[in-house]
């Protein structure tokens, strides 16, 4: 920032294909997004695209479905993301003890993060298959359940399916996060407090929870935005079944735009989420701070 | 720390490790399976008699058609689409990391009107739903005649790594300091020998990790060739796959001999750069 | 090797794209001009294809035909998507729903003349007509292909075991009984099973039953009316949520593949299915298909009505940004034209998919496939006795042809309203009711299709 004028031009050229790209690639799909959500568009007949006004979201708010996928998304969203804030804060501890070959598990419990969504939903329906998984078969050989569950046939197992499925694969990346973060934490801290008497308890509470406060509250802003926004982990592993038990937002206006050839009405539950997105990137900016004159660097 | 703490700990490590592992040791174990032993119940642990011919199949086509004369069995596709997929992402990651990181170096080193707002758009378009710029993308890319071309996949994935590697490079570049730089400078290198020799080495590890992510995201994703391919030999493997689920019956050998041969690229990448995965995306995340 | 040429290709066109020749979309980059042809999933799309590869070798250099196999819930991704891409396929073989829908919308070109290039009037099998696979106003639309009805099928083994009687005179309340002697005779197995997901084969199965109580869902003989609330539709719905006791409780989940799965590894004594049961069985299960018959479905107690959901199924051709109409009719012909290729179709899956012409029907290498000879009564069944029953939702009990019912199936409203009765407890009255609406609203929506 202290730079000479110039090179000014270097900085612009360097911007350019920056600029280009957010045109073609972010501004122009969501403003194409919103023209198509007040038209009426039947992708068999793509000529035909009159303006209808309001009625694209009318219909969306109108559509106890919109509703029913709206709390679904909720409930799967805060279940997903609170077990993998927990989960993964209680893993990255264990993997940041000083022992030997620490980083094959640290390789091994990181690996879900970069499995296939297809792999990891066709997976899960080979080992939840109610009649021949594996999963009853464990359960049942342990004595845990009488008789085989019906995984993705009753709404309640069928979403705690589906939120299994997203922990697993999601919750390195709240480790990798944390784990950055906890190496980043002075050593000088834990001894002072050693010396003074407190226990491992108390150092978790006093010491890491607080240095990784911020840290936390960034992850799960972004989990939950993203969380939220899934389509290819429920399509692919209960495309919204059993009945519409575990749709969400991104399922309803994939749904509408080709099962039911309203594109119209698909992008007009797009354009909502986008608001509600916008919604929980404030909040995001709010908790991190984003943004603010930025004093570290 | 004591023995029993550590052994402990191991006892824990290893029975957390088994379990996250566990769906991909039985996606194995089921690839090896012959036909009559998938459907047994109780299901084998280990397959009683080890096959490969799920494998064989897939890596050399030598498939064993339903009826004489019956056209190509999808299974025939696999190399083809596993091709696809690696030109794809790589070519998406080419353009993302390339065109941010040049713009995370000028938005870091530069000053000028809009700089502070870069990284909030950054960061909006990373959580916008890809729901969203499907079909946008997908219209235009029918207006551009592109539809079915492995080089419109190659731009919709552009559309949802950017944002994120422009974030992570732009992060990264804050935390290098910035006086080697200006001692180049005025021992009187231009700004782009700087940036050639001096920047880039050290921008490494953040281009490493950001294309990593951007790899794993290309690779992953469904929706994008779902929507905008359409012809068996230009599928990427995510959506060529989902063919095996033919109507009426499953090879679920072939289903997760093609899961386990799908991971592998992407696991032989992380195994590589895991450390630089943790210090990149720690740097990301704990800057923003 | 041809494989490994194709992977090249694709390779060299795709980094040449990705270095930046916008111009050159990978499928350019060949000079041979393939034209695709959509197909269900399975082998036999695939031999039709080589047929009509066997034409273009003879009478068009350069041209290819290559078979894509579209999974039924992936059609209507596929269909939006490459019509709005204005790349569709050069033919297309699809269920009438379906082809009803699309010709009333004015997508397709008319088949008048391969039709009579092929005589399909003359040849067709007793009981359907050229119209029952898609014309729309006196134009035909779409090509007779194959047919395929949905039966009753039982392990008789199992069934005598239980005690039960010759399942041929059955009606509702035996097959209720039925079910559940079956299923209190064998630990762990299901007395019968069906397809109860929000899918396809979920609609389908419940759609034969609805018209066996004399429900309807639209009805084409008073300008389209919805009549899906009738008391009939919910004694059928009521029977399911009976029936449902029988099976495995994950049918809720259930689509084509899972019924078969059932069925074929013996976890089930009865089923709804169509011939792939028994092929498979063939393949692989050889005691199960020993003692598997066909049946027609159990009859109504008070209509004494059978119907089966029949896949009427029939080449359909796209008619805007299709540069293969001609060529792809020629070929067609010349297959169809043919009682060899036709066999060998027929052959590839049996016996799944019904032979269309009594050429085809009566040629030996059809008659004495070993499962023909070693099931006769059954594959009887299977090809022809069901066909005073057959209907399907675009053309429901006969009684004319509707437009609208590939849209509800877009939508999977029947089985939906299963899924409320049966997944959410909800009275199936009420369910029956929310259906009704939605096919109202179809209804409303798509006025401009009934014209």
């Amino acid at each position: 920032m202290r730079f000479r004028l110039s090179d000014r031009q270097v900085g612009v050229l360097f911007m350019l294909p920056l600029i280009l790209a957010v045109g073609i690639f972010l501004v122009w799909p969501i403003a194409e997004a919103v023209r198509l959500s007040f038209v009426r568009y039947n992708p068999l007949r793509p000529d035909d695209q009159p303006f209808v006004g309001l009625d694209n979201y009318l219909f969306v708010l109108e559509d106890p479905l919109f509703w029913e996928s709206f709390w679904q998304a909720i409930v799967w969203t805060g279940w997903s993301t609170v077990l993998q804030a927990v989960i993964g804060v209680g893993l990255a501890l264990l993997l940041h003890q000083p022992l030997k070959g620490m980083n094959a598990f640290r390789g091994l419990l990181l690996f879900p993060y970069i499995v296939p969504t297809v792999v990891i939903a066709l997976n899960w329906r080979w080992l939840f298959n109610s009649e021949i998984g594996i999963v009853n078969h464990l359960l049942l050989s342990v004595g845990l359940i009488d008789e085989k569950i019906a995984w993705l046939s009753t709404p309640s197992m069928a979403m705690a399916s589906a939120i299994m499925l997203n922990v697993w694969k999601y919750t390195p990346f709240v480790v990798i996060v944390v784990l950055a973060r906890l190496q980043t934490i002075p050593t000088e801290l834990y001894d002072a407090a050693k010396v003074d008497g407190a226990g491992v308890l108390r150092r978790f509470r006093d010491i890491t929870l607080p240095q990784l406060a911020e840290v936390l509250a960034v992850v799960i802003v972004f989990r939950t935005i993203w969380t939220f926004n899934k389509f290819e982990e429920i399509y692919l592993l209960t495309r919204g079944g059993p009945g519409t038990s575990t749709y969400n937002l991104a399922l309803y206006a994939f749904d509408q735009s080709i099962a039911n050839l309203r594109m119209g009405v698909g992008a007009a539950a797009g354009v909502i989420m986008l608001v509600l997105l916008l919604a929980g990137s404030m909040l995001y900016i709010r908790v991190s701070g984003f943004g603010r004159e930025d004093k570290a660097a | 720390m004591r023995p029993w703490i550590a052994a402990i700990l191991y006892a824990v490590l290893g029975a957390i490790t088994f379990v996250v592992c566990f769906p991909l040791l039985w996606a194995i174990s089921t690839s090896l399976k012959p036909k009559d032993e998938i459907f047994r119940w109780p299901p084998t642990i280990w397959p009683e008699n080890v096959t490969f011919d799920a494998y064989r199949e897939l890596l050399f086509g030598g498939s064993v058609a339903s009826a004489p004369g019956a056209g190509v069995p999808p299974s025939a596709y696999f190399l083809t689409w596993f091709g696809n997929s690696i030109i794809v992402s790589i070519g998406s990651t080419i353009i993302s990391i390339t065109v941010a990181t040049l713009a995370a170096y000028s938005l870091t080193r530069f000053r000028f009107w809009g700089q502070r707002s870069v990284p909030y758009i950054a960061i909006l378009g990373y959580m916008v739903p890809s729901v969203i710029f499907v079909f946008p993308m997908f219209l235009t890319m029918v207006s551009l005649e592109l539809t079915d071309t492995l080089f419109s996949l190659i731009l919709g994935y552009v559309c949802i790594t950017l944002p994120f590697c422009l974030w992570l490079m732009w992060a990264f570049f804050r935390g290098v300091p910035i006086e080697i730089e200006e001692a180049a400078l005025v021992d009187g290198a231009t700004r782009l020998q700087v940036f050639r020799q001096i920047v880039l080495p050290v921008a490494l590890p953040g281009i490493i990790a950001a294309s990593i992510f951007s790899l794993i995201v290309s690779w992953n994703d469904y929706l994008f060739g779902r929507v905008f391919m359409n012809s068996m030999e230009n599928l990427p493997l995510t959506v060529g796959v989902m063919h095996f689920f033919d109507g009426t019956h499953v090879d679920w050998a072939l289903m997760m001999a093609s899961s386990v041969l799908m991971t592998l690229p992407m696991a032989i990448l992380f195994g590589f750069m895991q450390r630089h995965l943790v210090a990149g995306f720690g740097a990301g995340a704990v800057k923003g | 090797m041809t494989l490994r040429l194709t992977r090249r290709g694709a390779l060299a066109s795709g980094l040449a794209a990705a270095g930046g020749t916008l111009a050159a979309p990978a499928y350019a980059q060949t000079r041979e001009r393939v034209a695709r042809i959509w197909g269900e999933p399975g082998p036999y799309i695939g031999v039709f294809t080589n047929g009509m590869n066997e034409w273009a070798q003879r009478n068009a250099p350069g041209l290819r035909f290559e078979s894509e196999q579209i999974a039924w819930d992936a059609v209507y991704t596929k269909l939006a998507t490459d019509l709005a891409a204005r790349r569709p396929p050069a033919l297309i073989s699809v269920e009438s729903p379906i082809a009803y829908q699309l010709a009333a919308e004015g997508l397709l070109e008319p088949m008048q003349d391969v039709n009579t290039a092929i005589r399909a009037r003359e040849r067709l099998v007793d009981g359907f007509t050229v119209d029952d696979f898609g014309t729309w106003k006196g134009t035909q639309y779409a090509v007779p292909l194959h047919h395929q009805g949905c039966l009753f099928v039982v392990q008789d083994d199992v069934r005598q075991e239980a005690g039960l009687s010759d399942p041929t005179n059955w009606t509702w309340n035996d097959l209720l009984n039925g079910a559940k002697a079956i299923q209190a005779k064998r630990q762990g197995s299901a007395g019968f099973t069906m397809a109860l997901g929000r899918n396809l084969c979920g609609d389908y199965h419940i759609q034969q039953l609805i018209w066996q109580a004399g429900g309807m869902t639209w009805d084409p003989g008073r300008s389209f009316e919805t009549t899906f609330n009738s008391p009939a539709t919910i004694e059928a719905y009521e029977f399911i949520k009976e029936l449902y006791g029988t099976m495995p409780r994950s049918a809720v989940e259930f689509s084509f593949l899972q019924v078969v799965d059932q069925h074929v590894t013996g976890r089930t004594g009865s089923s709804f299915y169509w011939g792939r049961t028994m092929g498979r069985a063939f393949d692989e299960a050889k005691p199960i298909y020993e003692k598997m018959e066909y049946y027609l479905n159990p009859a109504h107690p008070r209509t004494g009505q059978r119907w089966s959901w029949t896949d009427i199924n029939g080449f359909i051709m796209p008619r805007q940004n299709n540069p293969f109409i001609r060529e792809a009719k020629e070929a067609m012909a010349h297959v169809m034209n043919s009682t060899d290729w036709m066999v060998r179709y027929a052959n590839s899956l049996f016996p799944n998919v019904g032979p269309v012409f009594k050429d085809q029907a009566t040629a030996p290498a059809l008659v004495n496939n070993p499962m023909y000879q070693q099931k006769k009564r059954s594959v009887d069944v299977i090809f022809t006795g069901f066909v005073p029953y057959a209907c399907n939702s675009g053309h429901e009990i006969k009684k004319g042809i509707n437009p609208l019912a590939g849209i509800g199936h877009g939508r999977n409203v029947w089985s939906q309203v299963a899924q409320r009765i049966l997944v959410n407890n909800e009275n199936p009255r009420a369910a029956v009711e929310w259906g009704h609406r939605q096919f109202e609203d179809i209804r409303r929506e798509n006025r401009r299709l009934l014209g």
